[in-house]
C-alpha cells in the first residue's frame, strides 16, 4: 500500500511522481539553439515509497535520471528511475525497506546484504559510458540512449575503493579522470583512496591516504599539480549508527581542514592545513601558482543540512547556513598549517556553481551559480510564499572584476543548478547557460537556455515539459561526441 | 463496467441526446447572432467550459471560462520555517 498522505511536505509541486516518461519533439517557447547537439542530463531522486522514517535526509531518495536530448533544434525528454538492487527490493515488497541515510542498521532484516546505495547525485559521461554517481557506492553504469540501468562499474576491476565520489574532475588538459572515494573500505573507515584514471577509462594512478577525522568528502579542488581535499565538520560514528541515527551529525569544534596532495605525490607528501568552522560542500576551481595553491568555492559559516543536525543538540542555524564565494589560499613555503580566506563578493549564493570546464584547473575568470534576489517579484498569490526563500537567478560572477551580471526566472519561477555549455571554440564564458526552472504556477518544469554573455537579455529558449521532473541533484551538459548516442 | 461508473455514462449520455435534440429543432429556425442582436456582446470566440471540458465558444452567447489563478503550489510551505523546508527541499 503506497500511502504519501502522512507525509506534509511531499505535498503540491513537491509531491512525489513517480512514472518514468518520454516527451518526444518537446514543446519549446523560444528558439532551440542549432548548435546545441548531445544531451542535458540530469539525475536527483524522488520517493518510490514513503521514507521509513520522518528524520530522514532527501539523500536518501531514489534515484532518478533525466536526459534532454538535443538534436538540430529538437529536444526530447527521457525519465527513468536508476534500477539498483535497493529499488528492486522495494518494490517486490511494495514498501520501503531501507532505512536512515547511510544507516545499515535502520535498515529491514531482509535486506542487510543487498547494496543500499541510491544513484541520485551526479550524472558523469566518461571513455564513452554513462554513469550515476553516489558518494557512498560504485559508480553505476546507464544505458545512454534508453537510461535503462546496467549496474554497477569498477573500471575492470582496478577502482579498488567501495565509493566513488560524485564529483570527480576531467583535467582539461590530459582528459584524465582524478576522481576518489572515501569510507573507501568501509563504513567508518578513515581512508580515502584517490584515483587517475585515463580518457580510454584504464586506471594508472592509486594513491592511499587518511583523513583526520571521518567526514564528507563531497566535493574536492584539483590544479594542474595538485589535488585539493576539504574536510569539515560532519562527523560520523559506529556509535551514533547503532543508535539509529543518519550517517552525519554536525560538530562546531571540529576544525576545517584541507588537505593538499601533489597529483603524482605519495601519502607522506599531503599537507594539512587548518582553519575555522566552515563547509565546503562543493567547490569552483582551482589553481597552483608557484607555491601558491588557490581554491575558490562558495564555502557556508556552518552547517548547511539541517537534516544532518548538530551533534551537541542545540538547533540547526539557518543564518549560518549561508554559502558566499570565497577564496582559500594555501601557501605550501609556509611553516605553519595556516590558510587566508577572502569573501569575494558580500552576496549569499547557492553552493552548486560551475565554470567553463574547459578552464578547470587553470586561471579562469568566470564562475556561475544561483541566487535568490529578493528585489524581484514574486507573485505569492499564483506560487505560495516562497519569495525570498528560493533561488530565482542565475548569476555570472566576474572574478576579474567583482561584477556580476544576472538572468531572472520570472516571478512564478525558482532554479535548480546552473550549468554552463560552452560554445566551440569559443573563448571563456561563451556559451549558453542551462538550467531547470520550476514553474509553481503553472505546477511544471521547464529547462531555461540562456546566452551567458546576454544574461539580462533573458532565456533564449524554454524547453517546456507539462508536468513536473523529478528533483534534481546535479545537472551536466554531454556533448555530443561524447556518448555514443543513437 | 462498474455499476456507478455505468450510470454516470448513462446519465450523460442522456444529457448529450437532450442537446442534440436541442440543437436540431434549433437548426429549424433563423438564428441571429446574439452579438448582432445584442450590440456590445462580442462575437470573439471565447473558451468556455462545458461537460468537464474546456472549449472554444464562437456564438457569442457563452460564458467565458477564466481557470484558477495558478495552483498554488508553493501553499504548502505557507506555514513552515526555514528549517522545515530545507528538512525535505534543501535544493528547491
Ligand atoms: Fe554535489
Amino acid at each position: 500500500m503506497v500511502d504519501f498522505s502522512n507525509e506534509p511536505t511531499m505535498k503540491g509541486f513537491f509531491a512525489p511522481t513517480r512514472f518514468e516518461a518520454d516527451v518526444y519533439d518537446c514543446e519549446v517557447i523560444g528558439r532551440v539553439p542549432t548548435e546545441l547537439n548531445g544531451a542535458f542530463v540530469r539525475l536527483g531522486g524522488d520517493w518510490l515509497y514513503p521514507p521509513r522514517f520522518d528524520d530522514d535526509s532527501p539523500f536518501s531518495m531514489d534515484g532518478y535520471i533525466n536526459m534532454f536530448r538535443f538534436k538540430n533544434g529538437i529536444v526530447d525528454y527521457k525519465g527513468r528511475w536508476v534500477k539498483t538492487p535497493r529499488f528492486k527490493a522495494d518494490l517486490a515488497a511494495h514498501k520501503q525497506l531501507f532505512g536512515k541515510y547511510r544507516n545499515p542498521f535502520t535498515d529491514d532484516p531482509s535486506v542487510r546484504a543487498l547494496d543500499r546505495s541510491v544513484q541520485n547525485t551526479t550524472p558523469l559521461a566518461f571513455a564513452g559510458r554513462l554513469f550515476t554517481l553516489k558518494e557512498d557506492s560504485l559508480p553505476y553504469e546507464i544505458d545512454c540512449n534508453t537510461l535503462e540501468t546496467v549496474g554497477p562499474y569498477n573500471f575492470h576491476g582496478k577502482y579498488k575503493s567501495l565509493t566513488f565520489t560524485a564529483h570527480p574532475k576531467v583535467d582539461p588538459v590530459s582528459g584524465e579522470l582524478i576522481c576518489y572515494g572515501y569510507e573507501a573500505t568501509g563504513l567508518e573507515s578513515n581512508d580515502v583512496f584517490l584515483y587517475t584514471i585515463n580518457k580510454q577509462g584504464e586506471v594508472t594512478r592509486e594513491l592511499r591516504f587518511k583523513v583526520p577525522y571521518v567526514s564528507m568528502v563531497h566535493d574536492i579542488g584539483l590544479t594542474q599539480k595538485h589535488v585539493i581535499i576539504p574536510v569539515f565538520g560532519f562527523v560520523t560514528s559506529m556509535e551514533r549508527l547503532k543508535e539509529g541515527k543518519v550517517h552525519w551529525g554536525w560538530d562546531s569544534t571540529k576544525p576545517a581542514y584541507v588537505g593538499i596532495v601533489p597529483r603524482d605525490g605519495e601519502a607522506k607528501d599531503i599537507r594539512w592545513f587548518k582553519g575555522p568552522e566552515r563547509a565546503t560542500v562543493h567547490t569552483l576551481n582551482a589553481r597552483t601558482e608557484g607555491e601558491k595553491v588557490i581554491l575558490e568555492a562558495p564555502i557556508y559559516d556552518s552547517n548547511p543540512f539541517p537534516f544532518f543536525p548538530p551533534v551537541d543538540g542545540s538547533k540547526w542555524d539557518p543564518t549560518k547556513a549561508k554559502a558566499y564565494i570565497r577564496r582559500n589560499t594555501f601557501n605550501l613555503a609556509s611553516k605553519d598549517d595556516g590558510f587566508t580566506e577572502e569573501k569575494l563578493f558580500e552576496m549569499n549564493v547557492s553552493d552548486l556553481g560551475r565554470v567553463d570546464d574547459r578552464y578547470l584547473t587553470m586561471p579562469y575568470r568566470y564562475a556561475f551559480t544561483a541566487y535568490s534576489d529578493k528585489q524581484r517579484p514574486f507573485d505569492q498569490w499564483k506560487a505560495g510564499n516562497l519569495g525570498g526563500r528560493v533561488n530565482n537567478c542565475y548569476g555570472r560572477f566576474d572574478l576579474a572584476t567583482g561584477r556580476m551580471n544576472s538572468y531572472f526566472a520570472g516571478d512564478t519561477h525558482s532554479l535548480q543548478e546552473v550549468c554552463f555549455v560552452p560554445r566551440k571554440n569559443g573563448a571563456e564564458g561563451e556559451g549558453y547557460i542551462i538550467g531547470m526552472a520550476s514553474n509553481y504556477a503553472e505546477m511544471r518544469s521547464e529547462l531555461v537556455i540562456a546566452d551567458a554573455q546576454h544574461l539580462e537579455e533573458g532565456d533564449v529558449v524554454r524547453v517546456i515539459l507539462p508536468f513536473r521532473a523529478t528533483a534534481q541533484v546535479h545537472g551536466r551538459w554531454v556533448d555530443e561526441s561524447d556518448l555514443p548516442f543513437a | 463496467m462498474p455499476e456507478n461508473h455505468r450510470s454516470a455514462a448513462l446519465a450523460r449520455r442522456d444529457f448529450m441526446g437532450a442537446l442534440l435534440g436541442a440543437a436540431a429543432a434549433l437548426r429549424m429556425v433563423r438564428l441571429v447572432p446574439l452579438a448582432a442582436a445584442f450590440p456590445g456582446v462580442s462575437s470573439r470566440p471565447v473558451v468556455s467550459f462545458h461537460l468537464d471540458r474546456p472549449y472554444l465558444d464562437r456564438s457569442g452567447t457563452a460564458l467565458p471560462y477564466y481557470p484558477p489563478p495558478g495552483a498554488r503550489s508553493a501553499q504548502i510551505f505557507s506555514n513552515l520555517d526555514e528549517e522545515s523546508v530545507r528538512r525535505k527541499h534543501c535544493y528547491l
